[in-house]
């Protein structure tokens, strides 16, 4: 049945490869509508893939990309979180601070790299700000609204136990919303990985960001396109293996 | 007197609604006492504010020479629903309480094994919440309750959402314990039944506002016959009153037209 499945996924996926191929050869060699430079084709894809993978331009800026994304996105998850337990301590910030950071969160992470540049320059802080600044809001929010909908039959069983603050946090409130702040720390991840990209596009001097710019400024619209790929790969894998594994686990640990 | 409430009353501020008015309740250590009443007549807020999980608007709370102000280890809570965590299993939720007050894993573990033994759910002491029966997690809640040493065992209906069956095998086992272990326990119930089948004394509350109507002693050999003519002659005595008391307070809003009736 799972095979079946993944022959089917596979299946589709080829189709729409030769499909993809087809046009291309069609919009470009047969009827002449579109340059070839214009638009990327499978053949010059795998090509370009492979080429890059041979030098080890590709390597090395998967590895930049994510060493840079992993840094950023430890430090939006600890600002978010830090900033998230502010807000749900006191109500007062809540009623204040929340919509400004529902705002902040809204704000497409490409918005701070004027601000990057002119107080870091062209470099990795550069980008991690921009990185901290594109997930962290998302974050914060997320473990406000967790911590809000943690049952409160929880934290009344804690406290008649002798619980403390520090414990109830510990041991009562962050477990209880782990599950529903693993999926707010995915979308944080999504937006985080976004955010690298118009960093990397901006200002960098290797990383995937900068490959696929690389190859705007060589007219290599294949270039482009495998980038993008990558992009999109890495992105999938994460989520999927890293983030909605952990999800599923501890959901299924508990049997929801 | 072991455990004492002075005059406590309790004012929402919020409603304007008086829930308790200058009530007063003495227990002596080991006394079982079992409370009723109609909805609605303060007997949740009584426990909530014997647990400090809330604070009275005027009078003291004091248990054993000391006042209550605020949660604590010495006044453990049973509620209807287990409120057992997902997170841990069955073992690691009875050791909960302890590893929190800052026990030795070894004592936490030897305790726990006590209670768990005492509640007969040794064998299941690694299963996750959601795999035992509703029963099965009630007794869990009992063990970790049991397994701090409270002075003061507080109890809010926990066997009320479980099955009749369910309920008559958990009664027993508690009975047992009680037997055993001579805990004091502040029990509320709407089941007069259950009342008059585990109380030393049975304290019947009246609502608008909040105060206590009567206090029945109950002096039934234990373990007590819910078929004894002695068991039935007191539960209805004591249910009558329950029930007039509603019939009385629902007459009171309509006549003062605060009521939502036709």
């Amino acid at each position: 049945m799972k095979w079946k499945k993944i022959t089917g996924n596979l299946c589709f996926l080829f189709g729409l490869l030769l499909l993809w191929q087809l046009l291309y050869m069609a919009a470009c060699d047969w009827f002449g509508w579109i340059k070839p430079y214009a638009v990327p084709n499978p053949a010059g894809v795998v090509r370009c893939f492979l080429l890059l993978l041979e030098n080890g331009t590709l390597l090395s800026a998967v590895c930049g990309s994510l060493f840079r994304v992993l840094t950023g996105f430890l430090l939006a998850a600890l600002t978010g979180i830090l900033l998230g337990v502010c807000i749900t301590h006191s109500d007062y910030l809540a009623r204040n601070l929340k919509p400004l950071i529902l705002g902040i969160q809204t704000l497409p992470s490409i918005c701070w790299v004027p601000f990057a540049i002119l107080w870091f320059g062209l470099t990795e802080q550069a980008i991690l700000f921009v990185v901290v600044m594109g997930s962290a809001f998302g974050i914060a929010l997320s473990i406000e609204s967790c911590v809000r909908n943690v049952p409160p039959i929880y934290i009344k069983a804690a406290r008649t136990m002798g619980v403390d603050s520090i414990q109830l946090y510990r041991r009562v409130i962050f477990p209880a919303a782990l599950p529903n702040f693993l999926s707010g720390l995915k979308q944080g991840w999504s937006f985080a990985w976004r955010a690298l990209m118009s960093g990397e596009v901006m200002s960098s001097s290797m990383g995937l960001g900068y490959t696929l710019m690389v190859g705007r400024d060589l007219a290599d619209i294949n270039q482009v396109m495998t980038v993008i790929l990558v992009i999109i790969l890495i992105g999938i894998v994460i989520d999927k293996g890293v983030f909605t594994l952990a999800e599923n686990r501890v959901r299924k640990k508990r049997g929801l | 007197m072991y455990f004492m409430m002075n005059q406590v009353s309790k004012l929402f501020t919020e409603t304007g609604k008086e829930t308790l008015n200058n009530l007063s309740l003495e227990m002596e250590k080991g006394e079982f006492i079992c409370i009723v009443g109609p909805s609605g007549c303060g007997k949740s807020t009584l426990l909530n504010l014997a647990a400090g999980l809330d604070t009275p608007t005027s009078g003291e709370i004091i248990l054993d020479g000391r006042r209550v102000t605020r949660p604590g280890a010495d006044r453990v809570v049973m509620f209807q629903q287990a409120a057992l965590f997902p997170w841990l299993n069955v073992m690691e939720n009875v050791m909960f309480g302890l590893s929190a007050a800052g026990y030795s894993r070894e004592r936490q573990q030897k305790t726990a094994e006590t209670y768990l033994k005492m509640v007969k759910l040794w064998q299941y002491r690694n299963y996750p919440i959601h795999q035992i029966s509703g029963g099965m997690q009630q007794r869990t809640a009992l063990a970790r309750a049991l397994a701090l040493d409270a002075k003061l065992l507080l109890m809010d209906e926990p066997f009320s959402a479980l099955d009749k069956q369910t309920i008559h095998i958990l009664r027993a086992e508690l009975e047992r314990i009680w037997e055993d272990q001579k805990k004091t326990i502040l029990y509320v119930t709407h089941s007069v039944e259950e009342a008059v089948y585990f109380a030393d004394r049975v304290v019947i509350m009246a609502e608008n506002p909040g105060r206590i109507k009567e206090i029945v002693p109950i002096p039934l050999r234990r373990p007590r016959d819910i078929e004894d003519a002695a068991f039935i002659a007191l539960r209805k005595n004591i249910l009558s009153q329950v029930q007039l008391s509603a019939r009385e307070s629902a007459a009171e809003e309509f006549d003062s037209g605060k009521g939502t009736l036709p």
